[in-house]
């Protein structure tokens, strides 16, 4: 294509070198297009949009045969050794039970607490709730795919949460399925703090499944094996009190954690609005870099 | 005589390539990337880029699967479904058809060995430059996390290159 005679037809060393152009055209488009994405990934929204609702239904649908199958061996398995289970399970009720009393009596002097200090609280709502039913499996980048989009209200910029934790938040919507950044991708970086002392923590993802966790003062390691950290909800983007991830292995300036919402269990995501929309807005203004 | 004729009738005779062998190979390079909507949910990212596996499959294993110019919107579709940044599968795919022709150009013969060198050497190009442009939004991880998904994607290529070989055989009639 790039040099090759064909022979003495005119026609078709003419087609050769057409296609040789044709060929570096692509190439050019494909660099343009690249750096756009790259610079101004908000250009390429609606297309994106469209290409997650037109997989959405397959993906769905396929999710539902796996899920089945899983059951029906995780089924299976349980009825296995179901008497000694079932004496643990009473054992673990029984002291689940005491627990939930003394909650209950924390839940209301708190209750009192911010009466007498007049906290004005929040009111949680939920804009939609979806299944994880896919993620980008070949790429250094972790992303997942929801299955709910525009349509159910889910905007770019929201934060998603499962009953076990915080899994990320919506980076691209499409009216039937949307994208989610997950809290293990490099990019995502979520302002939290320790469960056990309420020392501020970064937590950002790595990108292999395991988030690093670090603190904002430089000073000694806070962390220690099997903490909870969770979300302050800083900068406006995510709830506060959210648990985030698991320490499970010490660094020297920090930790490695593992996320507490594991997105290939999770049957069910939440999806909730931005914490503070009006500092998000302002935050977002500037340039939003970190969508591809 | 022939020694084909003396085995038992195949009900090959006559039989030409199917109605859509042109289109064929493309169909099968946006079916592969339309595995990216199997529901698989990765923490790791070690599955391999089913979609270039595929279309380098083809492209090895003839000049002209599809008029070249064909790359760039077979890339715009696996950019589409595997979510990369829109352009990188654009220019990556229409790269590898032009490299292609030109070590075709230069190899004096071809075999298994060498089909798997290059290969493994445009997939590793195709991981490492995914790992630069994550790095240009600060969203790499170290590259020796990458190893794992290169290794596997080598791995995997010559199971994609039989199934590809087999496609070709079928649409030609063959």
């Amino acid at each position: 294509m790039a040099t090759a005679r064909p022979g003495w037809s005119r026609r078709a060393q003419y087609g050769l070198f057409f296609s040789f152009l044709a060929v570096m055209a692509g190439i050019i488009v494909g660099v343009i297009l690249l750096i756009l994405s790259l610079v101004a990934p908000q250009q390429f929204e609606r297309v994106r949009g469209i290409a997650l609702d037109v997989t959405a239904p397959v993906t769905g649908a396929l999710h539902e045969v796996v899920a089945t199958t899983e059951g029906l061996f995780t089924g299976a398995g349980n009825y296995w050794d179901a008497a000694s289970q079932n004496a643990e399970l009473k054992r673990e009720r029984k002291a689940m039970l005491q627990r939930m009393v003394e909650a209950r009596a924390i839940f209301q002097e708190n209750q009192q607490i911010k009466a007498t200090l007049q906290l004005r609280e929040r009111e949680r709502t939920t804009v939609a709730t979806g299944r994880i039913v896919g993620s980008s499996f070949n790429s250094p980048r972790r992303f997942a795919i929801l299955s709910a989009g525009t349509s159910d209200g889910v905007r770019v910029g929201m934060p998603v949460r499962s009953a076990d934790g915080l899994v990320g938040r919506i980076i691209d919507a499409g009216a039937i399925a949307s994208r989610v950044l997950l809290v293990s991708d490099r990019a995502n970086i979520v302002p939290a703090r320790l469960l056990r002392n309420g020392i501020p923590v970064i937590a950002q993802g790595l990108g292999d499944g395991t988030v690093s966790v670090r603190p904002l003062e430089v000073g000694r390691n806070p962390f220690k094996r099997g903490d909870i950290i969770i979300t302050s909800g800083t900068g406006g983007l995510y709830p506060p009190l959210v648990p985030i991830a698991r320490v499970v292995k010490l660094q020297d300036d920090g930790a490695i954690a593992l996320p507490l919402a594991d997105p290939a269990t999770t049957s069910f995501a939440i999806v909730e609005p931005a914490f503070e929309p009006a500092a998000v807005a302002a935050e977002n203004a500037p340039a939003e870099t970190d969508t591809p | 005589m022939v020694r084909a004729a003396l085995g038992p009738p195949r009900g090959q005779i006559g039989k030409g390539p199917s109605p859509f062998a042109a289109y064929l190979p493309a169909a099968t390079v946006v079916i592969a990337s339309l595995l990216a909507a199997l529901p698989i949910v990765s923490t790791s990212g070690w599955y391999p880029d089913f979609g270039y596996l595929v279309f380098i499959s083809w492209r090895l294993l003839r000049a002209d699967p599809w008029p070249p110019w064909w790359a760039a919107p077979l890339g715009f579709v696996n950019d589409l479904f595997t979510g990369y940044p829109i352009g990188f599968s654009i220019a990556l795919w229409s790269a590898t058809m032009l490299a292609l022709d030109l070590i075709d150009r230069r190899t004096m013969w071809r075999d298994y060995w060498i089909e798997w060198v290059l290969a493994a050497v445009l997939i590793a190009i195709d991981e490492w430059l995914q790992w630069r442009v994550a790095k240009v939004v600060d969203a790499a991880p170290p590259f020796t996390r990458m190893l794992p998904a290169l290794v596997i994607s080598i791995c995997v290529f010559p199971a994609v290159a039989w199934v590809v070989s087999r496609i070709d055989g079928w649409r030609l009639g063959r």
